[in-house]
């Protein structure tokens, strides 16, 4: 995608060129979008009938912006007789832009201001995958403003768009005429709502209790109160403070509040393509942050667990205890032209949200919410057994059921390609992926814990800690490819070892299913020139068929992956190849002024000298902001244990001293302090 | 046809949907008809279902809807969420229990256990898994039983 300028806040999102203007086209993504539609795609500004050029673009926040423009095209040097200065925020998930005009001369002047107003009210996903959109819908022009509106059968989407000072309106947008005194300036401001209407003219978020956009304090007061509440970060490596501090910021825009739990906030996945709640984002990033900031996960749980699955539907892949994978709220999904209302095509997300759980509950000492979701989190352990053991062999499979609008592969690498032997071939259905058998065995690990301590069930305890050890034998003997030393990526439809050598393994160092007799190979693995770039651990090996270094899950790297390899490292005592992760993905992220990417591409770093951002990524992405978190933790040697916080930092050189103070938990604020000499390697 | 609703209602008190015990809230239904709007309030008490025919007026959700769309939905036919999202019936209140409406309400009538759709192990795809139809498929949806 194309550097469009972009505002957020959490779901709701503008993105535009560099003056401002948004132009529609097919192929054009700029647009003020919210609950999974384009509210806008023209909204273009000329004065005199002419386009404005930007001189200057000030990104003050993430939900702010400020663009100083001039008439006309400036060559080498500018001579405007005036100027407009577009302010631009989002406030009460409404798009407001504040026009002022300058009259530089000497003499009073006539100006015809115009803005254009357009929308072809398209769903996101249309957006993302470009189609051919037209501009759709109904114009209505009344006293109060210009009304956008697009009906179909009783699902009503209307663009109220309005101005403090008076405009004449038609139904394409609004002209100003005004005479402005010589050195003078005048101003507008312009107020676009997206309203869902429902038959009886009401904006369904009113009639929810939703407070539409921020619970009380205005966004200004809300980021400082956010970071004031956060550990304070300092590192000898100032890139490290950096990235740290951009990714607080991040995930301070990417929080919204669902309309099922009005008055908190959870992340929305990644702007702007993944503005809306997807269940293994929205789980890994609370787990990657709960050292820093862990009261999104309550809320994320909380959320998860009202909308876990309870029917057999083929449609949204949705069984009885399983989690939600996506959520959304345009017209494909009300529709049902896709199947995200939510859709539950994951196989991962279930037993994570066990794990999430748990690591909370080890933070915060929440034992009441353990005790609020325990029927939802034995629903989702059950669902392991009953709905995700295939083949009743004791491992987690899936197996599409929407072949038409669903997802091909039910894990994190979800794309068709993903999964593959080491040759090319894609393995027949169901698969097995190997990081999902870590996460079904951490879960019920987890799980049993949970159990003995909070829910009075030793048994059931016992039983999924038996469980759980009985999925570890069979793992590292079904999946281990004796030869190659490493663990296949998955098994086939026969049982087969799906060779490839991928990055999933490296998950699996994470959840503990590892016999540690294997893990030193796994380690030369994932730090050997077929996988590690020296950015970072590729999704996909160099040597392997499909590997392609901009290919999505099949050569990429991604922050988020590294980030729980890293610790996964770590939990095995590999702490000088868990540093040299940490170190090679805060290096990366300079490249990109603190802001993790999505996804880089795989080059080897030798060739490129610095990290290739993948094209169409996310930014902000929540996981990959998560990744700066769990870093962090990674090095710094963080572990709750019982009433306590332990420290064992294990700092690699570069980053020299580490100070991270305030960490919030159950023991209630302490502070954690590293350096190199105190490695232990 | 306000007996398929009254049937629907008895067989939701006796079989008490797929409730959490955890979840508590009150759930009043506004059934427009020609000439009236019937009411149903279901009470749920940490899991426990009890259902009352008439008004009750502080209830944390209202969904308004007709008797037609309310039983495709009770049977599993029509989806609660995204009849919402579409609009289709409105709800004043708390969200969360739209979205724990189909806890109350029948399973959608042909859906495939995973496992049946594996079994099928010559077939890349479940579509072909699916060829014949079940038998049982046809008449799941007519008794208005929940379950």
């Amino acid at each position: 995608m194309r550097g469009l300028v972009r505002i957020l806040d959490g779901n709701i999102f503008a993105l535009s060129e560099e003056n401002g203007d948004m132009v529609f086209s097919p192929a054009n993504p700029s647009g003020f979008f919210a609950l999974d539609t384009r509210f806008l795609s023209t909204w273009r500004l000329s004065l005199d009938g002419q386009q404005l050029h930007p001189l200057a673009v000030h990104d003050a926040s993430y939900y702010k912006i400020r663009f100083f423009l001039v008439p006309g095209n400036p060559t080498h040097y500018v001579d405007a007789k005036a100027s407009v200065i577009r302010d631009r925020w989002i406030s009460d998930s409404a798009f407001i832009e504040r026009l002022t005009l300058l009259n530089h001369t000497n003499e009073p002047v006539d100006y015809v201001l115009r803005i254009d107003v357009d929308s072809d009210f398209a769903p996101v996903y249309n957006v993302v995958w470009p189609h051919d959109s037209t501009l759709r819908g109904y114009r209505k022009v009344s006293d109060g403003g210009l009304r956008l509106g697009y009906r179909r059968e009783k699902f009503h989407r209307v663009t109220d768009v309005s101005s403090s000072e008076p405009a004449e309106l038609d139904e394409r947008g609004m002209t100003f005429r005004i005479q402005i005194p010589a050195q003078q300036r005048w101003s507008t401001t312009l107020r676009v709502e997206a309203r869902v209407l429902r038959p009886d003219g009401a904006d369904v978020r009113e009639r929810l209790g939703h407070p539409q956009g921020r619970v009380g304090a205005p966004l200004d007061d809300d980021l400082s109160q956010w970071l004031a509440d956060a550990p304070r970060l300092r590192c000898d490596w100032e890139q490290v403070t950096t990235t740290y501090q951009q990714g607080l910021v991040d995930l301070a825009g990417l929080r919204f509040s669902p309309l099922a739990l009005p008055n908190e906030t959870m992340l929305a996945a990644g702007l702007p393509w993944s503005a809306t709640i997807i269940g293994r984002d929205n789980i890994l990033t609370c787990f990657q942050t709960l050292p820093f900031v862990p009261r999104m996960a309550a809320t994320t749980l909380r959320l998860l667990a009202l909308d876990q699955g309870t029917v057999l539907d083929d449609f949204r892949e949705e069984e009885p205890g399983k989690m939600l994978n996506e959520f959304r709220y345009g017209e494909l999904a009300a529709f049902e032209h896709r199947p995200q209302s939510p859709y539950y095509g994951a196989a991962d997300v279930t037993p994570l949200f066990v794990v999430l759980l748990d690591e909370y509950e080890r933070w915060t000492g929440d034992a009441a919410l353990v005790g609020e979701l325990e029927d939802a989190a034995r629903a989702a352990l059950h669902w392991i057994d009953e709905y995700g053991d295939l083949r009743g062999d004791g491992y987690l499979w899936y197996q599409p059921r929407n072949d038409e609008s669903g997802a091909q592969n039910h894990c994190w690498k979800d794309s068709p390609e993903a999964i593959c032997y080491q040759d090319g071939r894609v393995p027949g259905l169901p698969r097995a992926t190997c990081e999902l058998q870590g996460y079904a065995y951490d879960a019920k690990r987890r799980g049993a814990r949970l159990a003995r301590e909070f829910w009075g069930d030793p048994a059931y305890a016992d039983r999924l800690e038996r469980q759980a050890e009985e999925l570890k034998q069979r793992f590292n003997r079904d999946f281990w490819i004796d030869g190659s030393r490493y663990f296949a990526l998955a098994l086939g439809p026969d049982g087969d070892q799906v060779d490839a050598l991928a990055s999933n393994m490296g998950h699996l160092l994470w959840s503990g299913i590892v016999d540690p007799s294997r893990a030193a190979a796994v380690a030369d693995h994932l730090l050997g020139p077929r996988l590690f770039s020296g950015w970072g651990v590729r999704t996909l090996a160099t040597g392997q068929i499909s590997y392609n270094p901009l290919g999505y899950h099949v050569g990429t790297v991604w922050p988020f992956d590294n980030s729980l390899i890293a610790y996964g490292l770590r939990r095995y005592g590999f702490l000088k190849e868990a540093g040299a992760i940490a170190e090679a993905v805060f290096r990366a992220s300079q490249q990109f002024t603190g802001r993790m990417p999505e996804a880089f591409a795989g080059y080897e770093r030798e060739l490129t000298r610095y990290p290739v951002p993948y094209p169409a990524a996310n930014s902000p992405q929540a996981s990959a902001t998560g990744a700066t978190f769990l870093l962090l933790r990674t090095v710094l040697g963080l572990e709750p244990y019982g009433e306590h916080l332990v420290v064992r930092p294990a700092v690699p050189s570069s980053f020299g001293r580490i100070e991270l103070l305030n960490i919030p938990g159950r023991w209630g604020r302490r502070d954690a302090i590293g350096s190199p000499r105190a490695a232990a390697s | 046809m306000s007996e398929a609703v009254h049937a629907f209602f008895d067989g939701l008190v006796k079989g008490g949907g797929r409730m959490l015990r955890q979840v508590s809230g009150t759930v009043r239904f506004d059934l427009r008809y020609p000439d009236r709007v019937d009411h149903w309030t279901v009470s749920i008490d940490q899991g426990q279902i009890t259902v009352a025919h008439g008004e009750a007026p502080d209830v944390d959700t209202v969904i308004y809807t007709d008797e037609e769309l309310f039983l495709r939905m009770a049977y599993g036919e029509v989806k609660p969420v995204s009849a919402w999202l579409r609009n289709d019936f409105t709800a004043d209140g708390e969200f969360r229990l739209v979205m724990l409406l189909e806890r109350l309400f029948a399973p959608p009538p042909n859906a495939y256990h995973p496992r049946e759709v594996a079994d099928c192990r010559h077939s890349r795809t479940a579509a072909e898994c699916r060829n014949p139809p079940r038998a049982t498929a046809a008449s799941a949806t007519d008794d208005g039983e929940p379950r």
